[in-house]
C-alpha cells in the first residue's frame, strides 16, 4: 500500500523536488507551504506521516506539531530542520513527534522513517479496531 | 561584569545571532541544492533503466540548483561583509551600503514574522564609525520596530545627512512610528552615541548619529 504523506515547509522549490522523489519511490505526496494550507490539507485528509519543517515563517513547528497532535493524536510526524539542536529533538520527541531529522536530509533515511510511521500507524488501527470488537463482544456477552 | 565588558558580551551576541540565522539560510540552500540533485539522480537511473524521461523535468531541477547557488553566495558574500566589519575600529563608513547589508542580514529575522522589509529614500552619506557597531545598532533598531509591527506590515528604512552625521528613518505605511516609546532601544542608542526621535505626523522614527570624534 503506498504511504501517504504531508510534506509542510514553506521553501516551495524544496518541497517541489521532495514531493516528486517521494513519488517516484511509490509515496502518495501532498504539499504544503503555509500554515493555512497545512490545515487544510489536513482536513479531512488521511496521512500515515507528516514531514514538517521546524521553522516557518508563518507558524513555529513545535506550535504545529502540538495542533496536529491536539486533533490527530495518531499521526506520525517527523520534523525537519536546518538546525537539530538536542533540546528542540527532545521537546519535539516530549510532544509527540515520532522523529527528528537534519536538513539536507537523506532521501533513504527519509523513506525508511516513512515507512515505519506507516506500520506503527497499521498497528495503532490495528489495535483500535481489536479493542472495538472487543468491547462490542463484552457489552453483548458473548 | 563592568561596563566595556558588557558591550563585549553584547557584541558578541550580535555576532552570535547573525551567524546563526545566515548558517540557517544556508542550511535551506543546501536542502533544496540536495532533493534538485538527488531527483537527477533519480531521473538519470530511470533512463539508464529505458524508461522515458521528459527533458523538462531536469531543467527544472538544474535550474533550481542554479537558482540556490546564486542564493547561497550571496548569502555568504553577505557575511564574509559582516564578518569584515571587525577589521578596523573607525573608518570612513558609506552609510548607504551599511543599510543595504543590514537589510540584507535581517530580511530572515523580517520573513519569520511575515514583514516586508524595504530600503527607503538613502542619499549618499558617509560618516566615520565603528562599522560592527552600526550594524549593531541599526540591526537592533530593525529588530525593535519589527516586534511592533505585525504580519502582513512592511517596515521601510531609508538614510539621509543630517548636520555633521546623518539619520537612519524607520516608517510603517499605515502605522504609528515604529521606535516611539521604546525606551529600551533609546538606551541602547544613547550608549552608542545616538539618538532616536519620533516625528508622529509622518509617522517616521529618527535614529541621529554623529560622526565619531564629533560631539
Amino acid at each position: 500500500m503506498p504511504e501517504k504523506v504531508l510534506l509542510i515547509d514553506d521553501e516551495k522549490e524544496f518541497l517541489t523536488n521532495l514531493s516528486e522523489r517521494m513519488e517516484l519511490r511509490g509515496m502518495q505526496v501532498k504539499t504544503a507551504a503555509t500554515a493555512d494550507s497545512a490545515v487544510s490539507a489536513l482536513d479531512g485528509n488521511d496521512y500515515d506521516a507528516i514531514v514538517l519543517d521546524l521553522q516557518m515563517p508563518d507558524m513555529n513547528g513545535i506550535e504545529m506539531l502540538k495542533a496536529i497532535k491536539v486533533r490527530h493524536p495518531d499521526m506520525q510526524v517527523i520534523l525537519l530542520t536546518g538546525h537539530a539542536t538536542v533540546e528542540a529533538g527532545i521537546q519535539a520527541m516530549k510532544l509527540g513527534a515520532m522523529d527528528f531529522m537534519e536538513k539536507p536530509a537523506d532521501i533513504d533515511s527519509l523513506t525508511e522513517k516513512i515507512k515505519k510511521a506507516q506500520a506503527k500507524k497499521m498497528v495503532i488501527v490495528e489495535k483500535r479496531a481489536a479493542d472495538k470488537v472487543s468491547d462490542i463482544l463484552s457489552h453483548k456477552g458473548w | 561584569m563592568n561596563q566595556s565588558e558588557a558591550a563585549s558580551r553584547e557584541g558578541l551576541q550580535f555576532f552570535g545571532r547573525v551567524s546563526a540565522s545566515v548558517s540557517h539560510e544556508i542550511k535551506n540552500v543546501f536542502a533544496v541544492i540536495n532533493e534538485a540533485a538527488g531527483l537527477i539522480g533519480d531521473l538519470t537511473t530511470m533512463a539508464e533503466r529505458g524508461m522515458p524521461i521528459k527533458p523538462e523535468r531536469l531543467k527544472r531541477a538544474s535550474d533550481a540548483i542554479q537558482g540556490q547557488i546564486r542564493r547561497g553566495d550571496a548569502i555568504v558574500k553577505n557575511m564574509n561583509a559582516f564578518a569584515h566589519s571587525t577589521d578596523e575600529d573607525v573608518r570612513e563608513v558609506n552609510l548607504g551600503e551599511i543599510l543595504q547589508l543590514t537589510l540584507a542580514l535581517t530580511t530572515r529575522l523580517a520573513d519569520m514574522k511575515q514583514i516586508r522589509l524595504i530600503a527607503g529614500h538613502c542619499e549618499p552619506v558617509s560618516l566615520k564609525a565603528n562599522p560592527f557597531d552600526l550594524m549593531r545598532l541599526l540591526h537592533s533598531s530593525i529588530a525593535a520596530a519589527l516586534d511592533s509591527l505585525s504580519a502582513g506590515d512592511s517596515l521601510v528604512v531609508g538614510v539621509e545627512p543630517a548636520g555633521h552625521g546623518a539619520s537612519f528613518s524607520l516608517s510603517a505605511p499605515g502605522k504609528d512610528a515604529p521606535l516611539a516609546n521604546d525606551e529600551a532601544f533609546s538606551a541602547l542608542a544613547r550608549s552608542m552615541g545616538a539618538a532616536v526621535s519620533v516625528d508622529e505626523a509622518s509617522g517616521t522614527s529618527l535614529l541621529r548619529l554623529r560622526a565619531a570624534g564629533t560631539r
